[in-house]
């Protein structure tokens, strides 16, 4: 084993069970915990850093956080998705696949769009899902055509920030 | 500079055809190199995100999903720095089971705690003292299941499902208004504030449903649904963080109060049937009590901090 993996390996005998709790007390559910518990371990293998840590547990904890969040974004789109299709007819509900790869884009979009305001949200995305003209949004939403003008940028400056600064 | 190009980009989208528009564009561009890597970054990020967005089919669909889910997930998030317990969450993963889950949620207040939530279709739901109720909303159906004490609800509209509340006793549907259901040992009290709540769970005497207007109370118990005579203490004011009573008696006033403390809170027999009315503050009772001698003529002892007897003045 090289040292990495070393590393790793003591870690998860020491923590794995501490980590497996925490988890199980987010989720609450053991099966979901001991999932993400594999996954945080797993992503601790792929970093690069060396793994000399001061505090193990705040540092498992921050990338399981990560994870937690991760899951729960996926439930709530997962959830939200089926909501919304509910209503269409068996003909036009899309197949198994189809939903899936839909699921991984949207998912992937609320990645970008995470942390924006709510306001901010709603114009950019009544700007890009429904082409709707500023001047319509502003209306939908009560604000003033400058304020929908400034989300919609902010939410690109946004997303920008995070694709390609980091 | 990466906002310049923004501003560009936008504005060139929206003005399609201003060729002045577009030429002062390119001459930004042009400007220096920076710019023009800029430029191209944003373009591309702005039509990748267009061309997904396009990718879901259905009309509404990625709009829908994405600000529903975004605004649950921010209130998830916001529960669980509020109250600092465990939320828990049913799932299904992506790749795993594609069939519907229900979020429940537990909320949880201490001896002495109050808080209140907003819910996802924008009811509100108020604990008082030591409850505890379960959240269970799914795509038919909100209902939220007390399992202990006392809770208060804000009805939220949402045409296409009923807002149920269970307790031990019975079952209820808030149709409008404001309610508050309390849970004790052998009963369930149902008080609508304003609004009205149907029984679900019982008929009336007369075999017909019931429906509970604002200002009446119901009494529940697992056989029985009767209205209550005009109460003694004001049943939602503890939501603003006040006891008022009616012409209570003391020894119920003090079990009231009991309910936001710690410890022994009882009086001596003989003063047990003083009346009192009033307005008292939750927010600390050692002060509410503290007040008691100046409105009646007793004596609070305090064996210790948390072990009270109120006596009848000597």
């Amino acid at each position: 084993m090289s040292s990495p993996q070393f590393a790793v390996q003591a870690l998860y005998s020491s923590h794995h069970g501490w980590l497996h709790t925490w988890l199980r007390n987010r989720l609450g559910n053991a099966a979901d915990a001991a999932d993400l518990a594999q996954d945080t371990f797993v992503r601790l293998l792929q970093r690069t850093e060396r793994l000399e840590l001061k505090a193990p547990r705040a540092f498992l904890r921050t990338i399981a956080q990560g994870l937690v969040i991760d899951h729960w974004r996926r439930a709530e789109i997962e959830r939200a998705y089926l909501e919304t299709i509910a209503h269409l007819p068996e003909a036009q509900t899309p197949g198994a696949e189809a939903q899936a790869l839909i699921l991984e884009l949207l998912e992937a979009i609320a990645r970008m769009l995470e942390g924006l305001k709510p306001k901010v949200r709603k114009a950019f995305l009544l700007a890009q899902c429904e082409g709707l003209t500023y001047k319509q949004i502003a209306e939908q939403m009560g604000i003033s055509l400058r304020s929908v003008e400034r989300y919609v940028a902010d939410a690109l400056y946004h997303c920008y920030v995070l694709r390609y600064e980091d | 500079m990466v906002k310049q190009a923004i501003h560009w980009l936008l504005r060139l989208r929206n003005h399609a055809a201003n060729p002045v528009l577009r030429q002062q564009c390119e001459a930004w561009r042009i400007a220096h190199h920076d710019h023009e890597l800029a430029w191209q970054r944003v373009q591309s990020l702005h039509s990748e995100l267009t061309s997904s967005l396009r990718a879901v089919p259905g009309a509404r669909t990625a709009l829908d999903t994405l600000e529903t889910s975004a605004q649950r997930l921010g209130r998830r998030q916001a529960l669980k720095l509020l109250s600092g317990i465990a939320v828990v969450g049913c799932a299904a993963w992506l790749g795993k089971d594609l069939g519907w889950q229900p979020w429940s949620a537990d909320f949880v207040t201490a001896t002495g705690e109050r808080r209140g939530f907003q819910l996802p279709d924008g009811t509100r739901l108020e604990l008082n003292t030591n409850s505890a109720a379960d959240l269970d909303y799914t795509a038919s159906q909100r209902l939220i299941t007390l399992t202990r004490g006392e809770i208060m609800l804000t009805c939220g509209r949402d045409p296409r499902r009923p807002l149920l509340v269970k307790s031990r006793h019975g079952l209820f549907e808030g149709l409008e208004g404001r309610f508050v259901v309390r849970q004790d040992h052998d009963c369930t009290r149902l008080s609508v504030t304003s609004g009205h709540v149907a029984i679900r769970s019982h008929v009336g005497s007369d075999g017909a449903p019931i429906q509970v207007e604002a200002g009446q109370s119901y009494l529940i118990s697992a056989s029985t649904a009767t209205l209550a005579p005009p109460l003694d203490m004001d049943a939602g004011a503890w939501a603003d963080g006040l006891i008022v009573t009616r012409n209570m008696r003391l020894e119920d006033f003090l079990n009231e109060v009991g309910r936001y403390r710690r410890g022994y809170l009882k009086c001596a027999a003989p003063i047990a049937d003083l009346r009192l009315s009033g307005v008292f503050r939750l927010e600390d009772t050692d002060k509410l009590l503290a007040v008691l001698p100046h409105t009646l003529p007793v004596q609070i002892h305090y064996r210790t901090r948390w072990w009270i007897t109120v006596e009848r003045t000597a």
